[in-house]
């Protein structure tokens, strides 16, 4: 048994983040796990190891899922953060009005909308498709499901950045950000139910607190979670639509063919950029992985885009194929904490695949803008032209 | 072998469905129904694919 492998990368140097797929073909040829001493980050590299680490949340605790000692602070009491048993009961309350069977109703509703705004940026012939797209329509869902209104709502995407970036180590970065982030920890230390709109979900959690199925004072770290995970990664997914199919015309030709691709073509989308660039876990007790031994209280960092792009997992991995159909993506995780809100996430991310496709034939990207950000991955400026409306 | 359903941590996103037809399906109310609990050398490989692909690993198979 040996020390893991190293490496001097830095994970969150700027350009690195704007484009990690170089560095992670790099650290995951190296081994499966890799120190990387300028971060002090054991990072998992190769799509098993980081499947079984997610399986096996008694060896990775999620009590440090962020890399700076104040988050996981900020963040103790939330079902992010927070292991069985309190973990099971907080995330039984979060994802009951999350599930797929609770959302069923509102498909209709999140497909209309999808299409009635895509049909009408078609129509202009070409837009700013973060603003007017990738933003706009998680926002708008998302607020209506938890009943955001007033300042809140115009609060909504500074906040949710701002509760990633500072998940990041404690650079300039994270550090801009917590009083923003000190924010939305405020509001949602001191929100009531009557501050959501009658049936919301998030006037659900109430509910549920006063019933005594979560401890009182749990619901507004609930809330929190809401916002902090489900605005800027739906954002990120959904600038990505747009700009891989931009780049790829030919592959948006195969959903207008066949729409039965829709589902694969999202899920090949969340599988070629991942979202969510890094995620930790506290190491509990000494683990093999390979040949080394990853130690008792290491902080370890789970690139989710490295072992989506494992070649030992997917066949031609950086290849962008819509009709891969890789279910078992690594983006929304996996295991306990697998993301809650993927039934949602889908909901959005296939009416606006689905719109695209009927609306579009193709178009254009330039200006392609990321400004780097500690964890979410996402475009800040893309532009469309030359739109050919279907 | 014997398919086992952690009950409280499905959530019903159905993707063991789609994996596995034969052996399990999500009611009209989206809760998951075990078909075929007890599966045989020739459904192992659809039951394990369905374990597997459960994003929450709600499914586990015990021999």
């Amino acid at each position: 048994m040996t020390a893991p492998a190293e490496s001097d990368v830095d994970l969150w140097d700027d350009a690195i983040l704007a484009d990690p797929y170089p560095v992670y073909t790099e650290l995951r040829e190296l081994a499966p796990v890799v120190y990387l001493p300028r971060n002090d980050v054991y990072v998992l590299t190769r799509y098993d190891t980081i499947r079984d680490a997610l399986g096996d949340p008694e060896t990775f605790s999620s009590t440090s899922i962020g890399f700076n000692p104040m988050v996981n602070e900020a963040l103790a009491g939330t079902s992010l953060a927070s292991d069985a048993p309190l973990h099971t009961q907080l995330r039984a309350v979060l994802s009951a009005n999350l599930t797929p069977r609770a959302l069923r109703g509102l498909k209709v509703v999140i497909d209309e909308k999808a299409d009635k705004l895509v049909a009408a940026l078609a129509a202009g012939g070409g837009f700013e498709a973060v603003d007017a797209l990738a933003r706009a329509f998680p926002l708008d869902i998302v607020s209506d499901l938890i009943g955001f209104e007033g300042p809140v709502k115009a609060n909504m995407l500074r906040w949710g950045q701002a509760a990633m970036q500072v998940i990041g180590p404690l650079n300039q970065r994270t550090q801009e950000s917590f009083p923003i982030a000190g924010e939305l920890y405020e509001w949602c230390s001191s929100v009531t139910a009557r501050d959501l709109l009658p049936g919301s979900i998030g006037r659900g959690i109430f509910d549920a607190e006063a019933r005594g199925e979560i401890p009182a004072g749990y619901a507004g770290n609930i809330i929190h979670q809401y916002l902090g995970a489900g605005v800027d990664t739906t954002i990120a997914s959904i600038g990505n639509i747009v700009a891989l199919f931009g780049r790829h015309p030919e592959q948006l030709e195969l959903v207008r063919e066949d729409p039965a691709l829709v589902p694969a073509a999202f899920a090949e989308v969340l599988r070629y950029w991942a979202p969510i660039h890094v995620w930790g876990r506290r190491v509990t007790r000494d683990v093999e992985i390979g040949s080394a031994v990853l130690p008792a209280g290491a902080q370890a960092g789970i690139l989710f885009g490295a072992g989506n792009h494992d070649p030992r997992h997917y066949e031609n991995p950086d290849t962008f194929d819509v009709t891969r159909n890789p279910v078992d993506h690594l983006s929304f995780g996996y295991g306990p904490h697998g993301c809650a809100g993927q039934g949602l996430a889908k909901l959005e991310g296939h009416a606006i695949v689905s719109a695209l496709a009927r609306h579009m034939k193709s178009w254009t990207v330039s200006g392609e803008q990321r400004i780097p950000s500690n964890i979410t991955r996402s475009l800040e400026q893309l532009q469309v032209t030359g739109v050919e409306a279907a | 072998m014997r398919i086992e359903l952690d009950r409280p941590r499905c959530e019903g996103h159905g993707l063991c469905e789609e994996a596995a037809p034969e052996l399990m399906h999500l009611d009209d109310d989206g809760e998951l129904v075990l078909d075929v609990p007890e599966v045989d050398a020739a459904d192992a490989a659809a039951a394990n694919a369905a374990v597997r692909i459960c994003p929450v690993a709600a499914l586990r198979l015990s021999v």
